[in-house]
C-alpha cells in the first residue's frame, strides 16, 4: 500500500471547561505509515494523549469535542464517522494501550475473558474459539503458563504482566495501527525494556503501525522512525528521528533532549549538570497569540508573543514551527 | 480559582479549604434554600410561641374541626379539638432539641472513638472496631426504646438513647480519614519535630478530617431528628411535651376524618429535615469541587 | 482462604458477638429500676413480703447478678430463651411465629429497593443530560427526608381512603379465609403498602448511590478500556461498568440492615402488620423482659446473618477477595 495508513490533518479539540471553551489541540497534523513507527514526544498536559483519543473517537464526552480538522484512516474519515462505525474499527484495526496497567484492566473478569471479548465482538469466533484465541495472544505477549493464567484476574498479574496482557487485548485482532500511550511509564526499568522488544517484536513480526506516545527521549530513539513533538496542543517539530535527536531545530525540542541524564560514566566531576527547561505548560485557557512556548524560551523575541509561527523546512521531511528559523534563513 | 488572600499572610491548608468551600456553597441555590428553611424554621421554634402563645394542650374547639372552619385555630382541631397550629409551633422545640443535641452526642462519640482507632490502629483499633461492629448489630431503635421505658421517657433519655445507638457510621468515617491523614507529609513533620500524640490527633489531624465530618454531623442531625420523631411517634418520649412526632401518633387513628393533625405535622418534620439535608449535600460539594462534574 | 473456612470463622466470630449482645441486654435488664415482681405485685395491688420473696425466688431474682447471667446465657445457648411474663408461652416460639412476617416484609421492601434503585441511578449516570439525574435527586431527597412512619400513613390515606385501592392494614383478609394461591396473593396485595413505604427510604439510599458509584466507574480507566475495544456504550455500561459499580452498593446494603428494622417496627405500627415489629413494641409497652431480651437478641441474628450474606454476594462479585490480594 502506498501512502499513509493513518493521516490526521489539522485536528481541533476543544474542552467545556468551568472557565469556559479551551481548545485543547489546535492543528495538530501527523501521520503513519504500515510498519512503521511514529513517536509522539512532549511534557505531560501538551495533547499527546487527547491526540490519541480523538482518533480512538473516545474524547472525552459531552465537555470535549472535536471542532475541525480530519483523521484519515485508509482515506475514510473517522471525524464523520458514525459510532457504529467507528465501533467497528475501535478495537479492531485500531487498537490502543494505555499508560496505567494496574487499573487499564477490569478487576472483576479474568483476563483471558477480556482478551477474548474482543475477539468475539471483532472476529465473531466461538466463546470456545475465543478463548483458544486468548491463550494463544497471551503466548505471543510471552506470559509463561498461559493456558493456566488465562483464567487468572488482573490483580493476580505484576504491572509488567498486565501491560503484556493489554497488548495481547490490544493485538487480539491484528489491529493495522496500535496506539500506545505511555505504555512503559507506569512500570519498572527492567520490565520498560522488554515491553518495548515486545512491541518491537509484534512490529517486525505483523507489520503493524505504532503510534508511541512518550516523553521518555529515550524510548523515542530506540523505538521511533519518527518523531513529532507537541507543546501546548500543537505540533512544533517534526522529523525522522535521527534528524531530531542530531540536529534538534526548535528550542523546546533541544530543551527536552537537554533533559536526558548523560550516561557515559567518569569523572563525577566532569559530569555536566542535568538540565531542566524552566517553568511549566502554562494552562490552556491562558494561551495567547502568539508561541506558547515563549514564556519559557531561552532565546524567545518580542514577536514569539505575536503571532503563532508557521512550520519551517529544516531538511528532508524535518520541519519546525519557531520564529528562528526565519530569522536565520533571511541571514 | 484560588483565592488570593491580599494581605500576603500564609494561609493554613485548612483555613484555605474553608474559604473555598464557602465560595462554592455560596453559588449552591439548593443549599442556599436550605439554609434560608433552616433560619426560617428556627425562628418559627424560638419566637414563635411568643407570637402564637395557645398552650398546644388546652381544648380550644370541637374536635377534628377542619383548617379554616374555626377562627381559633387556623389550621383546623386534632381529635380532642386541641390546636393543631399550636402544636406545629410549640412541638419543634422538642424535636429540634433533642435532633440536635443527639447528632452531637453521636459526633462526640463517633469522632472520639473514629479518631482513636484510626490513629492509633493495631490493637487499639481492633477493640474499637469490635465495639463498633457490636453497636451496628444491635437494632438500633428497639435498643433504643428499651433504654427509654427502662429508665423513664425524657428528653434526657431519648437525647442519650439515640446518641448511644447512631455513632457507628460517624466513627467509621473518622477513622477512615485517620487512617488517611496520619500518613501525610505535614503530619510526619509534625511528629519530627516532637509534637505530642493528643495534639497530632486534635490539633492537627482533625481539622483536615472535618469537611466530611461536617458533613456527616450534618446528615446525622436530620436522621437523629427522624429517629426522635419516631420514637415520640409510637409514644415513647415526654407525654408532656408536644411535639410533632407525638402528634402524628396521637392522631394516627384518626387519619381519615382529620387529615390534617397527621399531615401538617409531617410535613413539618419533613421541611425541617429536607433543608438540613440540602445543607448536608451543599457542605459535600463545597468540600469536594472536584465531585462537580461538569 | 476458602468459603468453608471464612464461612466457619464469620460463624465463631458471629456467636461471640452474639454473647456480648445478650450479656449487654441482661445487664441493661438488671440496671434499670423495678422488675417482674414489682410489676406483678403492682398489678395485683400491693402482697406480702413473703408472696414477694417466694416471687423473687421463682423468677430466680434471689441470686447474685453473675449467677443470674450465668444462667441466662446457659438457657441462651441451648435454645431456652425464657418465657413471656404475658403470653406465658415459650419467647422462642412467640418470635418465630413473627419472624416470617417481618422477614417478608423487610426482603420484600429491600428487594423492590435495590433493584429500582440501583436502575434508577445506572440509568441517570448512564444518560447523565437527561432528566432522569433530577428524578433521582428528589427521590433521594425525599426518601431521607421523610418521616418513614408519615410517608406511610400519606400513602395510606391516599391508596386506602381516598382511592381505596389497596387494604390498609394486616397481613391477609381473615374473612377471606383464602388457602394455597390465593392467600399468598392476598398476602402480596397486603404488602404492597408497607413494603412499599419502607422501599421509599432505601429506594433514595439505592439511587443515589449507585448512580455515585456508577459515575465514579464510568470514568475509570478500565472502562476506557473497555471502550477502546469497541464494545457498545450499553455493554460498557451493564457488562464492564455496573458489576464493579454494584460493589458499594452491596456494602451499604449490608450496614442498612439495624435501620431496616428501624424502619419496619415504625412501619408495622402503621399497617398494622404482624411481624417481629409489632410484638417488640408491645413488649417494651408491657415491661415483658424475657420477651423484649429475646427479640433483641433474635433481630442481632437477623442482623448478622445479613451480613454474613452481603459478605458472601461481595465474595461472590469481586474476585479480589476470594484469592487473597
Amino acid at each position: 500500500m502506498s501512502g499513509p495508513l493513518l493521516e490526521v490533518e489539522g485536528l481541533k479539540v476543544e474542552f467545556d471547561t468551568w472557565d469556559g471553551r479551551v481548545r485543547v489541540l489546535d492543528g495538530v497534523s501527523l501521520s503513519v505509515s504500515p510498519g512503521e513507527t511514529l513517536g509522539i514526544v512532549g511534557e505531560s498536559g501538551c495533547g499527546k494523549s487527547m491526540t490519541a483519543l480523538a482518533v480512538m473517537g473516545l474524547v472525552p464526552k459531552p465537555a470535549g469535542h472535536v471542532t475541525g480538522g480530519a483523521i484519515r484512516y485508509r482515506g475514510e474519515d473517522l471525524v464523520k464517522a458514525s459510532d457504529g462505525r467507528m465501533r467497528d474499527l475501535r478495537g479492531n484495526r485500531i487498537a490502543m494501550i494505555f499508560q496505567e496497567p494496574m487499573t487499564s484492566l477490569n478487576p472483576v473478569f479474568t483476563v483471558g475473558d477480556q482478551i477474548a471479548e474482543t475477539a468475539r465482538l471483532h472476529l465473531g469466533l466461538s466463546p470456545a474459539e475465543a478463548r483458544k484465541r486468548a491463550v494463544e495472544m497471551l503466548r505471543a505477549v510471552h506470559i509463561p503458563e498461559a493456558e493456566r493464567r488465562v483464567a487468572e484476574y488482573p490483580h493476580q498479574f505484576s504491572g509488567g504482566m498486565r501491560q503484556r496482557v493489554m497488548i495481547a487485548m490490544a493485538l487480539a485482532c491484528e489491529p493495522e495501527v496500535l496506539i500506545a500511550d505511555e505504555p512503559t511509564t507506569a512500570l519498572d526499568v527492567t520490565v520498560q525494556a522488554q515491553i518495548f522488544d515486545l512491541l518491537e517484536e509484534l512490529r517486525a513480526a505483523e507489520g503493524t503501525a505504532i503510534v508511541l506516545i512518550t516523553h521518555d527521549m529515550g524510548a523515542t530513539a530506540e523505538m521511533a522512525d519518527r518523531v513529532v513533538v507537541m507543546y501546548a496542543g500543537r505540533k512544533v517539530e517534526e522529523g525522522p528521528v535521527d534528524a531530531i535527536l542530531g540536529n534538534p531545530a526548535h528550542p523546546y525540542t533541544q530543551g527536552l533532549l537537554a533533559c536526558r541524564p548523560n550516561l557515559q560514566l567518569g569523572h563525577a566531576a566532569a559530569r555536566p549538570q542535568l538540565h531542566e527547561i524552566p517553568g511549566v505548560v502554562p494552562p490552556l485557557h491562558l494561551l495567547g497569540r502568539g508561541c506558547a512556548f515563549a514564556d519559557r524560551c531561552p532565546r524567545a523575541m518580542p514577536r514569539c508573543g505575536e503571532a503563532f509561527p508557521p512550520a519551517y523546512d529544516v531538511g528532508e521531511s524535518h520541519a519546525a514551527a519557531c520564529w528562528l528559523l526565519e530569522e536565520a534563513r533571511a541571514a | 480559582m484560588v483565592e488570593e488572600t491580599g494581605d500576603g499572610r500564609p494561609e493554613t491548608k485548612a483555613r484555605g479549604l474553608w474559604r473555598e468551600a464557602w465560595s462554592v456553597f455560596r453559588r449552591n441555590r439548593a443549599a442556599l434554600v436550605g439554609l434560608a428553611l433552616l433560619a426560617i424554621i428556627a425562628l418559627v421554634v424560638v419566637l414563635g410561641p411568643m407570637a402564637y402563645p395557645v398552650d398546644p394542650f388546652d381544648i380550644v374547639g370541637a374536635p377534628k374541626a377542619r383548617p379554616g372552619a374555626e377562627a381559633e385555630a387556623p389550621l383546623g382541631t386534632d381529635y380532642l379539638g386541641r390546636d393543631v397550629l399550636a402544636g406545629l409551633i410549640k412541638g419543634g422545640r422538642p424535636t429540634l432539641l433533642v435532633g440536635f443535641c443527639a447528632a452531637l452526642i453521636t459526633a462526640l462519640i463517633g469522632i472520639t472513638i473514629g479518631a482513636l482507632g484510626g490513629f492509633y490502629g493495631r490493637w487499639v483499633d481492633g477493640v474499637l472496631g469490635r465495639v463498633t461492629e457490636f453497636f451496628q448489630v444491635l437494632p438500633a431503635l428497639l435498643f433504643a426504646m428499651v433504654l427509654i421505658t427502662l429508665f423513664a421517657p425524657s428528653l434526657l433519655t431519648v437525647t442519650l438513647a439515640i446518641g448511644i445507638v447512631a455513632w457507628t457510621s460517624m466513627a467509621r468515617l473518622t477513622r477512615a480519614e485517620y487512617l488517611r491523614i496520619r500518613e501525610l507529609e505535614y503530619v510526619r513533620a509534625a511528629r519530627s519535630i516532637g509534637a505530642s500524640n493528643a495534639r497530632i490527633i486534635w490539633r492537627i489531624i482533625l481539622p483536615n478530617a472535618m469537611p466530611p465530618i461536617m458533613v456527616s454531623a450534618t446528615l446525622a442531625t436530620g436522621s437523629a431528628i427522624l429517629f426522635e420523631a419516631g420514637l415520640s411517634f409510637l409514644g415513647l418520649s415526654d407525654p408532656n411535651i408536644m411535639s410533632w412526632g407525638l402528634m402524628i401518633g396521637s392522631n394516627r387513628n384518626y387519619l381519615r376524618e382529620a387529615w390534617w393533625a397527621v399531615t401538617f405535622p409531617g410535613l413539618a418534620i419533613f421541611v425541617t429535615v429536607l433543608a438540613i439535608s440540602l445543607v448536608g449535600d451543599g457542605l459535600n460539594d463545597a468540600f469536594n469541587p472536584k465531585l462537580r462534574t461538569r | 482462604m476458602g468459603f468453608a473456612a471464612w464461612l466457619a470463622r464469620r460463624i465463631a466470630y458471629a456467636a461471640g458477638l452474639l454473647a456480648a449482645v445478650a450479656i449487654l441486654n441482661f445487664s441493661l435488664m438488671h440496671l434499670a429500676p423495678g422488675d417482674i415482681v414489682q410489676t406483678i405485685v403492682g398489678e395485683m395491688g400491693g402482697a406480702s413480703e413473703e408472696t414477694i420473696a417466694q416471687l423473687r425466688k421463682s423468677y430466680g431474682l434471689d441470686r447474685s447478678f453473675p449467677e443470674q447471667l450465668g444462667i441466662y446465657l446457659g438457657r441462651v445457648a441451648t435454645g431456652d430463651l425464657g418465657t413471656s411474663a404475658y403470653y406465658n408461652q415459650p419467647v422462642l416460639n412467640l418470635i418465630l411465629d413473627r419472624v416470617p412476617a417481618t422477614v417478608l416484609l423487610v426482603v420484600a421492601a429491600l428487594g423492590l429497593a435495590i433493584t429500582l434503585g440501583t436502575f434508577l441511578g445506572v440509568m441517570a449516570a448512564r444518560f447523565p443530560a437527561s432528566w432522569l439525574g433530577a428524578v433521582v435527586t428528589i427521590v433521594a431527597l425525599f426518601g431521607f427526608s421523610a418521616p418513614v412512619f408519615w410517608s406511610g400513613l400519606m400513602l395510606l390515606l391516599l391508596f386506602a381512603s381516598v382511592f381505596e385501592l389497596l387494604p390498609a392494614s394486616g397481613m391477609y383478609d381473615v374473612a377471606q379465609g383464602a388457602t394455597g394461591i390465593a392467600y399468598a396473593l392476598d398476602v402480596a396485595y397486603h404488602l404492597v403498602l408497607p413494603a412499599g413505604t419502607l422501599a421509599l427510604i432505601y429506594l433514595a439510599l439505592y439511587s443515589r448511590l449507585s448512580r455515585a458509584s456508577m459515575l465514579e466507574v464510568l470514568g475509570s480507566d478500565y472502562v476506557r478500556t473497555a471502550r477502546a475495544k469497541g464494545l457498545s456504550e450499553n455493554k460498557v455500561v451493564f457488562k464492564h461498568a455496573l458489576r464493579n459499580a454494584i460493589l458499594p452498593v452491596v456494602t451499604v446494603a449490608g450496614l442498612q440492615l439495624s435501620a431496616m428494622l428501624a424502619g419496619a417496627v415504625l412501619v408495622e405500627t402503621v399497617f398494622t402488620w404482624p411481624g417481629m415489629g409489632q410484638l417488640a413494641f408491645e413488649s417494651i409497652l408491657r415491661r415483658d423482659n424475657q420477651l423484649i431480651l429475646g427479640i433483641l437478641l433474635l433481630s442481632a441474628v437477623l442482623v448478622i446473618v445479613g451480613n454474613l450474606l452481603t459478605d458472601a454476594a461481595y465474595r461472590f462479585i469481586d474476585p479480589r477477595i476470594k484469592t487473597g490480594g
